[in-house]
């Protein structure tokens, strides 16, 4: 029988901290709540908990600092949970090493989506293939070559290489800095002109309706998100 | 009567004055130099009481003038020899200042009055709904799934309107504050159409909104939160009077010094009263009922557009209502982007 997961979840409010573990025993989880950080840490040593969920509003201070503590130690997913206008804290706290974010008020079908997709990323890295299928979009590394359904796309080398670093990092809250500096370089983690007008070029190439994305998702004051749910990186390339 | 409006205070000074100076005239022996000096204080009370600091300033300048000018002697002339009237026209002057600061303050109060009682209903009525409809929930009795879900459907629609509600009210402080709060940053309007759409991605109706976007269409230096509001406040207002199956169209154009945003939905038109009137906060449409909306979401549409040196105006079209905003561009991205080899 498959073990139960255990999820810790850092919230001083009742009602939502009720909810939420309510709607994660649902779906098979076993849950651990406490209000503050100092009982959580504690909560950390006693128990070994697979995921956890903190609340960066909390009343004794700062979750970053339990963040940095937890990846000292531990290999666990941390999502955090903030309010709107933080934006700056939930960067910070994605910095620190937390791997997403949900804002309040959000749905549990949200929540359990960013549940399973931090998971699914801590089940071990991925094996290198050159070859990876995203919906209709399938991307040759090796060849620089992507193809969106039959049609082969026309992509400047930064387009190529901003597509190729979304695609391995599908499904994750990737701030406008990080993909700054890691598509165009360090000293570039400010340019966002230069993102902002490739992700509007490349929408266009990739998108069915660029006002209604279905891949490249906008986490406002944050940065974006390359939704891709059927994922395949199994599949070889016809030779056409 | 719709271009005079702006400029109501400067045509009911001039009128005052006038009023003031015909009967000075006339009652000139009789009236004597000191209550025609106090005569001339009225224009000067009645602008200050209502509030409007510049419009009383120049009818306090207006008035001083026409008293010194006609009846200080030597008359028709500018000069004063004896130094009291000097002093009263300081008077003037403070008198002015001081009624039209207190009437300001009061004015202040009376609009946070009507903003607290406007929000509590505001506030209320989707609150009563979903502690009504929960409580349905919470009762025993068994009712069929469909009954179910449509009780939850309306908790959802509730909540997400306190949440619009709320969202308002904070960008609302925020942009009371002062200009300096603008994050700003280059945006893409785009992007800002498709994170306002994803707003409505459960309304029924979203699929009736068409987005049509210059494809050349320059980054905006501007506060891509408070856009992304004003973008959701304006769908958000053609939805509640779009009846089902009518066209909603949001376009975005641009030219070498604008940026031009069209939010068109088919509807009846808009009296010309309230097209220019609607941006007011707390103001409301009363012949379209209750619709459930809030006199704040065209308010703040305003003030964002404001913060960034806009302009916002509604008008009729032939099957529709358009609201178009105006962005003048100040600061252009450069050309030049590195392309990685």
């Amino acid at each position: 029988m498959k073990v139960q997961e255990l999820i810790l979840i850092i919230e001083d409010d009742d009602a939502i901290s009720k909810m939420v573990s309510l709607s994660l025993h649902q779906q098979g989880y076993k849950t651990l709540v406490t209000p503050d950080i100092k009982s959580a840490l504690r909560l950390l040593n006693a128990n070994s908990p697979d995921l956890i969920l903190l609340d960066l509003g909390l009343p004794d201070g700062d979750g970053k600092g339990l963040i940095k503590t937890v990846r000292s130690e531990l290999s666990i997913p941390i999502i955090v949970v903030s309010a709107r206008h933080e934006e700056k804290e939930v960067i910070a706290s994605l910095d620190a090493g937390a791997d997403d974010y949900v804002m309040k008020p959000f749905s549990i079908d949200e929540l359990l989506a960013r549940i399973r997709s931090a998971q699914r990323r801590f089940l071990g890295l991925q094996p290198m293939v050159n070859v990876i299928l995203c919906h209709e979009i399938k991307l040759d590394i090796e060849h620089h070559l992507a193809w969106n359904g039959d049609e082969l796309l026309k992509l400047t080398p930064t387009e190529f290489n901003l597509l190729k670093y979304f695609i391995l990092h599908r499904n994750q809250v990737l701030p406008y800095a990080r993909i700054l500096k890691d598509v165009w370089g360090v000293g570039y983690q400010n340019e966002m002109q230069y993102l902002r007008t490739y992700i509007n070029t490349l929408r266009k190439k990739i998108e069915t309706d660029t006002a209604r994305p279905s891949y490249i998702q906008t986490e406002l004051g944050i940065g974006y998100r390359f939704i891709c749910e059927h994922f395949d990186n199994t599949i070889s390339l016809e030779k056409d | 009567m719709i271009f005079i409006y702006p400029y109501r205070h400067y045509v009911v000074s001039f009128l005052l004055l006038s009023m003031i100076t015909m009967v000075s005239q006339l009652f000139r022996i009789e009236l004597g130099l000191i209550n025609i000096a106090l005569i001339h204080l009225i224009p000067v009370i009645v602008m200050a009481l209502r509030g409007n600091m510049g419009s009383t300033m120049v009818v306090t300048a207006g008035s001083v003038v026409l008293f010194d000018l006609l009846y200080v002697p030597p008359e028709y002339s500018f000069d004063v020899h004896d130094l009291t009237y000097i002093w009263s026209f300081f008077i003037f002057f403070a008198v002015g200042y001081t009624i039209s600061a207190q009437a300001k303050r009061i004015q202040a109060n009376t609009i946070k009055e009507i903003f607290l009682s406007t929000l509590s209903h505001d506030l209320k009525t989707p609150l009563s709904s979903i502690l009504g409809n929960a409580s349905l929930l919470l009762k025993d009795q068994m009712y069929d799934a469909a009954t179910r879900r449509e009780v939850l459907i309306q908790i959802n629609d509730s909540g997400q309107r306190m949440n619009r509600l709320v969202a308002n009210l904070l960008d609302s402080a925020r942009l009371q504050d002062t200009h300096s709060a603008l994050r700003k940053e280059w945006c893409d309007f785009e992007d800002i159409i498709g994170v306002a759409l994803q707003e409505f991605r459960y309304n029924p109706k979203e699929s009736q909104i068409s987005v049509r976007i210059d494809p050349d269409l320059r980054l905006f230096w501007g506060d891509c939160a408070l856009l992304v509001r004003l973008i959701v406040n304006l769908i958000d207002n053609a939805l509640k009077y779009t009846d089902n199956g009518k066209q909603i169209r949001l376009s975005v154009t641009s030219d070498a010094k604008t940026i031009k945003l069209i939010c068109f939905n088919e509807s009846t038109p808009i009296k010309k009263a309230d097209l220019k009137n609607m941006f007011d906060r707390f103001y409301r449409i009363d012949h379209m009922g209750d619709i459930g909306g809030s006199g704040i979401g065209l308010s703040i549409c305003r003030d964002i557009v404001n913060a960034h040196s806009g302009v916002i105006e509604a008008y009729n079209i032939q099957n529709g209502v358009c609201f178009e905003i105006r962005f003048s561009v100040n600061k252009l991205p450069s050309e030049r982007l590195k392309e990685l080899q």
